[in-house]
């Protein structure tokens, strides 16, 4: 049987910053199988980019555990942790956040710099994805001088160029219009069904919910229904 | 990887370019000041040895062991004929000149005064001194047995002016006293006050006379083609005429106060250095960490997306190694600018004395490859430096807690 994507057990954040305890999440018990297009969402202040942050090891849980493609992540070191998601997870963020030095070619190769990959393998799956992502003319420019949707679309191509098992994305239409939202999720729906990689959105955006194949309702740090289509 | 950093690292530091200009115009001016005032000082350090070695001293000198302690009559140059045969074949020796010293007293019609009375070579003086260059009234020696050269403050003491007649008493070799008129032929300025305010100058052949030295000497002062000759006190000079009861010293050893200077301009140097790049380091850190902060969403998308933490603090480090390198490019156009022209005009501080030796004529700053070398790297490896803090915290920032200050 093959592994789980995502296994979260028991998860529990709580927040003490100003000696007040905030509980963000709650105890959410969680699994996300191999080629999952999923949309975690809930109201503001549910606990959804908490629990993104938690699952993809960017942050530590109070409570729980967490087991990421079979590997349990709470026993990692920071650099098997960094290595982790530098090799296994792709990241789209809400406000595009791509390296404004670098143009759309470098940024999206980044991610294989890190892991070692030679140019010319490098160069090839650049190419690739942003044909994929329709950028194939746009590898030579900065991304300041691409619209919104497109560096969301560059965003989407520097995530899945590595091959990662799981593509985590924050709100990735909320700076979007409905149309450009539109397109960009059928483009990552396509990509999904194409190369069998998991995606899960944290959103409440009804564009992403439409077109997620199971959603996870979060009310108040813990999931209160699981939806699949 | 690392050449990725550079790049991204360099494109980095032009995402603010006025900042960057700013404090690159900071960091270099500090640079240029530095290059600045090291070029004066070594200026003056030239000058310094220049009046004391060129004026009269020489840049070595050969006397009878004791003889520098005690001035006494008696100890004259063992064998000098030999020496100064050997001299003459000698490739390194640009010029040198025999020399009668003895303590004397002169009186005008109004003073009596205690000096160094100088027996001079008239036919090799001149490869070696700046006596004749120091005359300030009258003309260097004719020949003429009578003739008397005075330092400019002597003779202001002596209330004496040109053709007055001077009385020099002395002890000769017996024991007995022996006195000579002469004609002021010359008053000199050498900005010494040992030469100025203590010395008289008359033909040799005339000081071996009054003293009955019968052709004895007592110093032969040497000029060599390269200064660096005579500094080192186990060098050549001092090692080929040091022996038969004589001894050769090189100018660090005859005057030691001047040698001494030298390394007081090294030490100020490096003082100044010291306050300087510590004002300059702190405004580099300040500067690195706004852009750290401004970036710290950056920062932490980097390290989600698996960058290391020391391949985050090494970019930080070489932005700040970059901002090293285009400040120090700015801080070497602005100091050679300086230096081009003040090495040209010079730079005049009236007329002051410092150790004894007089600065009346304007200070040429000396610019130095070493120098301009070293502190560019310097500033380069402290500018560097300075990026190490800000890049560690840049390292530490959590990913998480960064994304969610920075929103």
């Amino acid at each position: 049987m093959e592994k789980s994507v995502v296994e979260a057990r028991g998860v529990k954040k709580t927040y003490d910053d100003s000696g007040v305890p905030v509980h963000a999440v709650r105890g959410v018990d969680f699994k996300l199988e191999p080629g999952e297009f999923t949309a975690l969402i809930g109201p503001s202040g549910s606990g959804k980019t908490t629990l993104l942050n938690i699952l993809a090891g960017l942050d530590t849980p109070t409570e729980g555990e967490i087991r990421l493609s079979g590997r349990l992540i709470s026993s990692m070191s920071g650099r098997e942790l960094s290595d982790f998601r530098r090799d296994h997870i792709g990241f789209i963020f809400q406000a595009y956040n791509l390296f404004p030095v670098l143009t759309v070619e470098e940024n999206v190769e980044y991610v294989m710099l890190l892991q070692g990959i030679p140019s010319g393998e490098r160069r090839r799956r650049v190419m690739e994805v942003l044909e994929q992502v329709g950028l194939q003319d746009y590898a030579e420019r900065l991304p300041l001088k691409l619209s919104g949707g497109q560096q969301q679309r560059v965003a989407v191509a520097r995530a899945m160029v590595s091959r990662p098992d799981l593509v985590m994305a924050d709100e990735p239409t909320a700076n979007l219009d409905s149309a450009t939202s539109g397109e960009l999720l059928d483009m990552m729906r396509r990509l999904n069904e194409e190369t069998g990689m998991t995606f899960l959105f944290s959103t409440h955006d009804r564009i992403v919910m439409e077109r997620a194949r199971k959603i996870v309702v979060l009310r108040d740090g813990k999931v209160s229904e699981i939806r699949e289509k | 990887m690392f050449l990725r950093l550079m790049s991204i690292s360099w494109r980095s530091i032009w995402r603010n370019g006025r900042r960057t200009v700013i404090t690159g115009l900071a960091i270099g001016l500090g640079l240029a000041s530095m290059l600045f005032t090291d070029a004066l000082m070594q200026g003056m350090g030239s000058h310094m040895i220049q009046v004391a070695t060129d004026s009269w001293m020489g840049q070595g000198q050969i006397h009878r062991n004791g003889f520098l302690e005690t001035k006494k009559l008696e100890l004259t140059i063992n064998a000098a004929a030999g020496l100064l045969e050997q001299l003459a074949q000698d490739t390194t020796v640009a010029g040198f000149t025999p020399r009668i010293i003895s303590p004397a007293s002169v009186s005008s019609a109004r003073e009596l005064k205690p000096v160094t009375l100088y027996g001079v070579d008239l036919s090799t003086d001149t490869t070696v001194t700046m006596l004749n260059s120091a005359l300030v009234q009258g003309q260097y020696f004719s020949g003429d047995s009578m003739e008397i050269v005075l330092g400019d403050e002597l003779a202001r003491d002596l209330k004496a002016r040109m053709g007055d007649i001077i009385v020099i008493t002395v002890a000769q070799l017996d024991g007995g006293l022996a006195s000579s008129m002469y004609s002021v032929s010359g008053i000199c300025r050498f900005g010494t006050q040992d030469l100025d305010r203590y010395a008289v100058f008359i033909n040799a052949g005339s000081a071996d006379a009054l003293l009955n030295l019968q052709g004895r000497i007592h110093e032969i002062a040497v000029r060599f083609h390269d200064i660096e000759t005579g500094t080192d006190s186990t060098g050549a000079f001092q090692q080929t005429y040091t022996g038969g009861g004589n001894r050769a010293l090189g100018w660090p050893q005859l005057a030691p106060q001047v040698d001494s200077m030298k390394g007081m301009i090294k030490i100020s140097m490096a003082i100044m250095a010291f306050i300087l790049f510590g004002m300059v380091i702190f405004g580099i850190i300040n500067s690195l960490f706004m852009s750290v902060y401004e970036r710290m969403f950056e920062f932490a998308i980097m390290k989600a997306v698996g960058t290391r933490p020391g391949s985050v603090a090494s970019m930080v480090v070489l932005e700040a190694f970059w901002l090293g390198v285009f400040s120090t490019c700015i801080g070497l156009l602005m100091g050679l600018a300086t230096l081009l022209i003040t090495s040209k005009t010079g730079i005049s501080f009236g007329e002051i004395e410092f150790s004894g030796i007089v600065f009346d004529r304007p200070i040429y700053p000396v610019i130095s490859m070493s120098s301009m070398f070293v502190y560019s790297l310097f500033t380069i490896f402290l500018t560097a430096a300075a990026g190490i803090f800000p890049g560690i915290h840049a390292a530490r920032l959590n990913p998480s807690e960064s994304m969610r200050r920075s929103m």
